[in-house]
């Protein structure tokens, strides 16, 4: 099992904040704590918490490049304790190797900026604020990077010691379902009010409103599964893999039998016999020709929301709108279904 | 005009459970004390009448344990009979019209009827407005099993080869109409034997002072292979409507849909409802049971949703329940007319309890009036793969793969196994 350690300067022993502009580097073997985590640590990656936070996008990409070329089985990272800068350092670096398909265990304490930059993908063991929770740390780290490396699966959060990354995993209740409910809705009526599942946690608040419409260029973007009739592009009816983009040019309206919907998660009938519907292109462009609205962004951007990962879907979000931002867009008409 | 063939004139539904210890193929269908004998034959002509759009059904007896996949599977059936009056089972859907939840029925314990048609085979499901979302599966073994209900029972599987040349709301028809029929003969081998134990479910006066609590049962209806049947007319359309649970049981509502598995309701989880159950069994001990009001969901526009939301706990307040259980009838779409009437509920001061599955992102839909939710796991959890030795019900899976050589399979994909009438033991927690 190839075992990669990342360090700050000062645990790698560069020195404490006067070298806190270090760049990158790679060191054989295990450096200071990496010694005590009785692992056979092969290389162990440095950087300075200030060169991190100020050059990140030049430290992480080094530091991948390393982790990769090592072939490592299993990152880990700090402990970094109360530490803000190298608690984010470690988070961060620690989520971007999971999303390239290496394990990673960070031990930091529970408020570290570095649990929210783990983002629940890398496995975060909770340690004291200070140092001297050292020794306490260390082995609790190595287990999990022990059965990480192995590919085991991974118990409870309580059970392996460290912090819920907020995944929804399942386990069997003594109970049926709808025993619990009757039981829960009783208590309710008694006064108290318990639930098993939590509001959403994100809730993205609206942008706040466009002072003068006349001047804005606006884009169409559904994911209702709005497509030409017959999908040339095969766009999937759940669980789309990709989003789609169709000029706009010339076209006045989505007529019926020209457009269609491959969205599999709900009737289409009534949205095929007037795909405007699901796009209000009639209107925008009503819209555009009595000079209300500056202009329309002649693509039209489509996917199928349909039981589709909401990491996937945050991901299409995230191309598109940069897509509108290349295009100076100001504004966007986004239809759900 | 069609016949009353049931003249019960006993209000309560009484249950007759005959415990399956073993079930072999034999020259005719037969109850021998606990041992049910199959005439697999006899399933299988039950094709070569009228029944368009089946050219052939194969029958094949699935034991717990064995190293079989079930793939394709639209809908499992508890077999059941009418024992006074066997033309009657499944009225609308097979039998002779009759109220359902009165009068004597048998039920087998321990074995199921479970219908697989693999539609791709015939048809290029893809171009038709109607085809199934998700996989249909059942796993006999391997670490999925426990996901699914019909892992545990002994499983008659019919797998239906469909008429390419006819429509699949035909062959749907077909499908539907030998299923029960199958049930229902596999039940009716006991009518004359003596049951292990049965239950009666009455619906007494209760004491005032017990609170009142309904169930707001969804359902929904899409078209053919999307369909849910009360007394064998498609709900597509109605209005909230009060039903008696003991027709539920009964086997008044039948499915005919068939996307994502594991939200799906098969028809035995109507006949065989856990909450259902619990509720008669507490009515008058520590609830009164106010009824089921049968709702409609993944209705099409926010208007067509506001309204049923609205109508349906009308009708809760109406018939004075304090509290409400709802159910939800698939995911997505369908979590927000739960929503909705949650929020309609509350505003009339019917205090509500959603069962609802989860995604890898927690719920889909939510509402400060949503306070109370009872979460019957996540969908999106990938299953340890596991390769059967044979599979039933096709080669490929729904979505394209290799049946036997699947990889991970989503837990929405098992019937059953997230179910929001609350069958099931599964629940999310935060890890």
């Amino acid at each position: 099992m190839k075992v990669v350690h990342y360090l700050n300067q000062f645990f790698a022993g560069r020195g404490a904040e006067g070298a806190a502009g270090l760049a990158p580097e790679r060191i054989a073997g295990a450096v200071g704590p990496g010694r005590g985590l009785g692992l056979d640590v092969a290389v162990t990656l440095v950087c300075g918490d200030d060169f991190f936070g100020e050059h990140e996008t030049e430290a992480l990409p080094q530091l991948l490049a390393w982790l990769e070329e090592e072939a490592a089985d299993v990152l880990v990272c700090g402990p970094s304790f109360g530490s803000g800068r190298y608690g984010y350092a470690c988070g961060t670096l620690a989520r971007e190797a999971v999303r390239r398909g290496i394990p990673a265990v960070c031990g930091m304490h529970p408020e570290s900026p570095g649990v929210p930059a783990a983002a629940g993908a890398a496995y975060v063991v909770p340690t004291d604020e200070r140092v001297t929770g050292m020794r306490d740390a260390l082995p609790r780290m190595a287990a999990l990077a022990r059965k990480l490396g192995a590919r085991a699966l991974i118990g409870a959060p309580d059970a392996e010691g460290y912090l819920p990354r907020g995944l929804r995993h399942n386990v069997l209740d003594e109970r049926p379902a709808a025993v619990r409910a009757v039981d829960l809705v009783l208590a309710k009526l008694a006064g108290t009010v318990t639930s098993e599942a939590a509001a959403p946690p994100e809730r993205i608040p609206p942008p706040p409103p466009i002072a003068d419409p006349a001047g804005v260029r606006l884009a169409l973007v559904t994911e209702s599964g709005l497509v030409p009739a017959g999908n040339p592009d095969r766009l999937e009816s759940n669980r789309a893999r990709t989003w789609l983009e169709y000029p706009l040019q010339g076209v006045t309206a989505f007529a019926p039998g020209a457009y269609e919907s491959a969205h599999g998660g709900y009737d289409v009938r009534a949205a095929n016999a007037d795909p405007n519907r699901l796009v209000p292109l009639d209107a925008v462009r009503a819209l555009e020709s009595e000079g209300r609205i500056g202009g329309l962004h002649e693509t039209l951007y489509t996917t199928t929301g349909n039981s589709t990962p909401v990491a996937v879907a945050a991901g299409f979000g995230a191309e598109i709108a940069q897509r509108l931002h290349d295009a100076a867009v100001q504004a966007v008409i986004l239809t759900g279904t | 005009m069609p016949s009353v063939g049931h003249t019960s004139t006993g209000e309560d539904l009484d249950v007759a459970t005959f415990v399956v210890r073993d079930v072999m193929e034999g020259p005719e269908t037969r109850w021998d004390h606990g041992r049910l004998l199959i005439d697999l034959s006899a399933v299988e002509v039950l094709s070569a009448g009228s029944s368009p759009g089946v050219l052939r059904v194969q029958a094949e007896i699935v034991r717990p344990g064995q190293p079989v996949r079930l793939v394709n599977v639209l809908d499992a059936v508890d077999p059941v009979v009418k024992k006074n009056a066997p033309q009657t089972t499944f009225p609308g859907a097979l039998g002779e019209l009759a109220v359902a939840g009165a009068g004597v029925s048998n039920r087998l314990d321990g074995v199921a009827v479970v219908s697989l048609a693999d539609f791709r085979a015939t048809h290029d499901v893809e171009a038709l407005a109607c085809s199934p979302d998700g996989e249909g599966v059942i796993d006999m073994a391997g670490p999925g099993a426990y996901l699914s209900p019909w892992s545990a029972t002994v499983n008659l599987a019919l797998t239906f080869e469909c008429d390419p040349d006819a429509s699949l709301a035909d062959a749907d028809r077909s499908i539907r109409a030998i299923t029960l029929r199958a049930a229902r003969d596999l039940a009716a081998a006991t009518v004359e034997a003596m049951p292990v134990a049965v239950e009666s479910f009455a619906l007494h006066p209760a004491d005032d002072s017990l609170p009142a609590v309904c169930v707001i049962l969804q359902v929904a209806a899409e078209g053919p292979l999307s369909d849910t049947f009360f007394y064998g007319r498609s709900v597509e359309g109605i209005l909230p409507t009060l039903i008696d649970p003991r027709e539920v049981l009964d086997g008044a509502l039948t499915s005919g849909q068939y996307d994502w598995a594991g939200s799906r309701n098969p028809t035995a989880f109507y006949q065989r409802s856990v909450l259902l159950r619990e509720l008669l069994d507490r009515h008058g001990r520590d609830l009164r049971f106010a009824g089921v009001i049968l709702a409609l969901g993944y209705l099409p526009s926010a208007r067509e949703k506001e309204r049923s939301a609205l109508l349906a706990a009308r009708l809760a307040k109406r018939i004075g329940a304090e509290a409400a259980v709802l159910t939800t009838f698939q995911t997505g779409n369908s979590h927000t007319d739960t929503v909705l009437t949650a929020q309609a509920c509350a505003r009339l001061g019917v205090a509500t309890v959603v069962l609802f599955a989860e995604t890898d992102a927690g719920l889909t839909d939510w509402a400060p009036e949503t306070d109370c939710v009872v979460s019957t796991g996540n969908e999106e959890e990938l299953v340890p793969e596991w390769r059967p030795a044979r599979v039933l019900g096709g080669e490929m899976t729904y979505s394209g793969r290799s049946a036997m050589v699947a990889g991970r399979l989503p837990v929405a994909e098992y019937l059953g196994a997230v179910s929001q009438m609350g069958d099931m033991r599964l629940r999310a927690v935060t890890w």
